[in-house]
């Protein structure tokens, strides 16, 4: 779009009247709020800050935390490995290898072998879950996602599906159901990365 | 002159070729969709995709009367007078229906379809489809299946285009491939007991189908093809020199396409060419680095320039000694490679014997040459139908290294009579440059040669026998990492660009050479080319290093201008793929 572009709409910033330039009265606004917070605390138990980590924060359903990959019924992993989210991926953090789903499947065609998220490239976008056309890969609530190297940030298929089974009660699936509890990650097939 | 109007304006029809409608509408950017009509394959009008309003005009009265119904652009000839219409309502309430139609039994699975990214049906369904869709009653559901070792079919996804069951009963004269029943129950299969395991040419089938219903089982569920960056190449196979489409993502090759040229492969590439690749890119087999001989006789990991230094103080010691120094060129090198390499031999002792390299036969030629009958079931009119030959002579560049040394040395030294020099203990220093897909020296020949020779280097890719005796050995490009251009059978000069970085630790030839000739700048395959063709009178035709798409003659004037390649309209690079 150009400067002279004849859509463009010119906005002027609004006049200051006599006593907004004295900036007295927004001051005088401005400790009206805090004092309000401050009194809030004490008297009416108002705090927004929780005593972490005895006390858990409880993000939004809609915070997008560390990554899980969704099961279906079976257990098997849902992902059908279109590689749909690491075409969307900003960050390039999503490595998939796609392989011809084994015969003792009849239903899917392709399945994951390897599915790889770099935990510390990838920036918490969603992408990845809006993406997905089976709702295989989802954003979870957790958010202290801690390690101690590099390499185990890499999160490879049979953690993303750990994940899973952490998250499926907190956060139970939106479209399908959820394989039976007590299905375990071994139902994927190994990861050759790990 | 003949003029055509579409949509109103009236367009000049080019003088000598038969187009029809849609070739025609293409040609002043207007697209006409279609899935069953295929340049090379006769027209059988049944996708019924491509239907146009049609008309005539008078040409005395200048009246324009229109048929009353649509009818098939791949069977209309674009003559004076026509007139068409393309993107009237009626027309578009067609696609529109054709398309509805077309997917009622489709699995939409495209999330698992390799197709998926260069798919008729994902691109139609876009610009002429609906959103919605009212079929509400069970699809019919066709089980996957093989037709080959190397191609599956997944016959829900087919749409009866008939492109795959043209192609074998027209182009290679098999018929392995029919319909099978009729109707909403009709399928493609392959005639009992038989499969498209011995066709050569198999491959293509692939390629010409529209959907995913025709899969390579190499590639299948590997990649997604958005992911693919395609790299124009020739084959390296045999000395046809077929246009390729060299596709690759994170380092690696993941599969080789045909590219459309009407003088040398037209459509098609053999299935040699399309799974060359493997053999030719196994990084097992290839050589990791430089090496040289240490004093205990050890080869060891060499650093380039050392190598080359090395390599350059030996021959340079052979003359001093007064022994003659000799090069094999293998026919794998390219043009530009041959000349630096001829060139730097020269400039060690102009006495220097340069000899081509073997080259390697293998069965017969085999030619397909389809006819405007032979096979064809329907509309041949627009055909112009070309043979296609897999050459038994294995090498892409016999030719060209042989009119190299023409130029440079002045005749070519065969590799035999080279043999028998270095059987007769004449040769002190030898410089072989291989590139050879397959083996090419035997453990006897490599023993004699490196008891014959003082000074041996050996510039491959692959460790071949000679390689393991070799005082320097230097790891050049495979054809794939490498540019340059390839003479062909016909003497048609090619281009083929590079696919892949130079391997860690290796350096294609002509960068090699650049070094060894002391060249400034990195070494471009162009303008070592505009340097041979301004010296050479035969690659006169290469004039500036530039050459055309379709490559050129040499020793034939400049080629004619022609139309563009020809590439179905979902191959195309579409949004954003066309910038990069
Ligand atoms: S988009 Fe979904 S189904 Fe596709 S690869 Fe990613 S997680 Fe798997
Ligand atoms: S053939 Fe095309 S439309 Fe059908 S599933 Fe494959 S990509 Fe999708
Ligand atoms: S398999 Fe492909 S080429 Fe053959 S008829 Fe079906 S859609 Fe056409």
């Amino acid at each position: 779009m150009r400067l002279d572009d004849p859509k463009l709409k010119k906005i002027e910033p609004p006049k200051l009247s006599l006593a907004d330039r004295f900036y007295l009265p927004q001051v005088a606004a401005g400790l009206k709020v805090t004092g309000e917070h401050i009194l809030g605390v004490i008297f009416k138990d108002q705090a927004f800050t929780v005593q972490y980590p005895e006390e858990q924060h409880v993000p939004s359903p809609v915070y997008r935390g560390v990554h899980r990959l969704n099961k279906d019924e079976e257990g098997r992993p849902k992902c059908v490995a279109c590689m749909l989210c690491a075409t969307a991926c900003p960050a390039h953090c999503i490595d998939i290898v796609g392989a011809t789903a084994p015969e003792s499947w009849p239903d899917r065609e392709k399945y994951p072998e390897s599915f790889v998220i770099d935990e510390l490239r990838c920036i918490y976008c969603g992408m990845c879950e809006e993406a997905c056309p089976v709702e295989a890969i989802e954003l979870t609530g957790l958010y202290d996602l801690t390690g101690l190297s590099r390499e185990e940030m890499i999160f490879d298929k049979t953690k993303l599906l750990s994940v899973f089974d952490v998250t499926r009660d907190a956060e139970p699936m939106k479209f399908t159901t959820p394989p039976p509890a007590g299905t375990g990650p071994t139902q994927a097939l190994e990861s050759p990365v790990s | 002159m003949a003029t055509i109007i579409i949509n109103g304006e009236e367009y000049p029809i080019p003088e000598g070729e038969k187009l029809n409608a849609i070739q025609m509408a293409k040609r002043v950017g207007v697209e006409i969709p279609y899935y069953c009509w295929h340049p090379s394959l006769s027209v059988v009008a049944n996708c019924r995709m491509c239907e146009v309003e049609v008309g005539s005009k008078d040409p005395k009265t200048g009246e324009i009367k229109m048929m009353p119904k649509l009818v098939p652009g791949c069977q209309t000839p674009a003559k004076d007078g026509t007139v068409l219409v393309t993107d009237s309502d009626k027309v578009k309430e067609h696609h529109r229906m054709i398309m509805e139609l077309l997917l009622i039994n489709h699995p939409l699975d495209c999330p698992v379809c390799d197709q998926a990214g260069e798919c008729g049906l994902q691109d139609y369904s876009y610009q002429h489809g609906q959103a919605n869709h009212r079929f509400v009653e069970e699809r019919t559901v066709n089980p996957r299946k093989d037709v080959s070792s190397l191609i599956q079919l997944n016959a829900d996804r087919c749409i009866m285009c008939t492109r795959c069951v043209r192609f074998t009963r027209e182009i290679t004269g098999t018929a392995e491939l029919q319909v099978m029943r009729r109707g909403s129950h009709a399928e493609i299969a392959t005639f009992p007991g038989v499969t498209l395991d011995d066709n050569p040419l198999a491959g293509n089938v692939v390629d010409l189908c529209p959907v995913g219903a025709l899969l390579d089982k190499d590639f299948l569920h590997k990649q997604r093809v958005w992911f693919l960056s395609k790299h124009d190449s020739v084959c390296a196979g045999c000395a046809g020199g077929c246009n390729i489409s060299v596709e690759e993502n994170k380092g690696k090759i993941w599969r080789v396409k045909p590219r459309h040229n009407p003088h040398v492969n037209d459509y098609w590439i053999c299935d040699g060419t399309r799974y060359g690749y493997k053999a030719e890119s196994a990084p097992d087999d290839l050589i990791p680095g430089m090496f040289a001989l240490d004093k205990d006789g050890e080869h060891v990991a060499t650093p380039i320039d050392q190598a080359l230094r090395k390599v350059d103080r030996g021959l340079k010691d052979a003359v001093v000694d007064g022994k003659v120094v000799a090069g094999i060129l293998s026919p794998f090198l390219t043009v530009e490679e041959a000349y630096l390499m001829a060139r730097y031999l020269k400039e060690v002792t102009n006495a220097a014997v340069l000899a081509i390299g073997p080259v390697p036969f293998k069965g017969e030629d085999r030619t397909y040459a389809p006819d405007k009958t032979k096979g064809r079931s329907g509309d041949t009119t627009f055909l112009d139908p070309k043979p296609f030959t897999l050459y038994a002579e294995k090498a892409p560049n016999a030719r060209g290294v042989r009119a190299v040394l023409e130029h440079v040395q002045g005749s070519v030294v065969e590799y035999d009579d080279l043999l028998k020099k270095v059987e007769a203990g004449e040769v002190g220093a030898l410089y072989v440059a291989g590139g050879y897909i397959e083996g090419w020296i035997d453990e006897a020949t490599a023993a004699k040669v490196r008891e014959k020779v003082g000074f041996v280097v050996v510039q491959d890719t692959k460790v071949s026998a000679l390689a393991h005796k070799a005082d320097v050995v230097l790891a050049a490009a495979t054809y794939a990492e490498k540019a340059g251009s390839y003479v062909n059978v016909d003497n048609r000069l090619q281009y083929a660009g590079a696919s892949l970085p130079p391997r860690d630790g290796s350096l294609p030839g002509l960068d090699l050479f650049a070094i060894l000739l002391d060249r400034p700048g990195p070494a471009r395959s162009g303008e070592v080319l505009a340097e041979l063709a301004a010296k050479a009178p035969a690659f006169a035709a290469a004039a500036g290093g530039v050459i055309p798409e379709f490559g050129v003659v040499l020793g034939a004037g400049a080629p004619k201008a022609e139309p563009p390649a020809f590439v179905d309209a979902w191959f195309a690079p579409m949004g954003a793929a066309k910038s990069r």
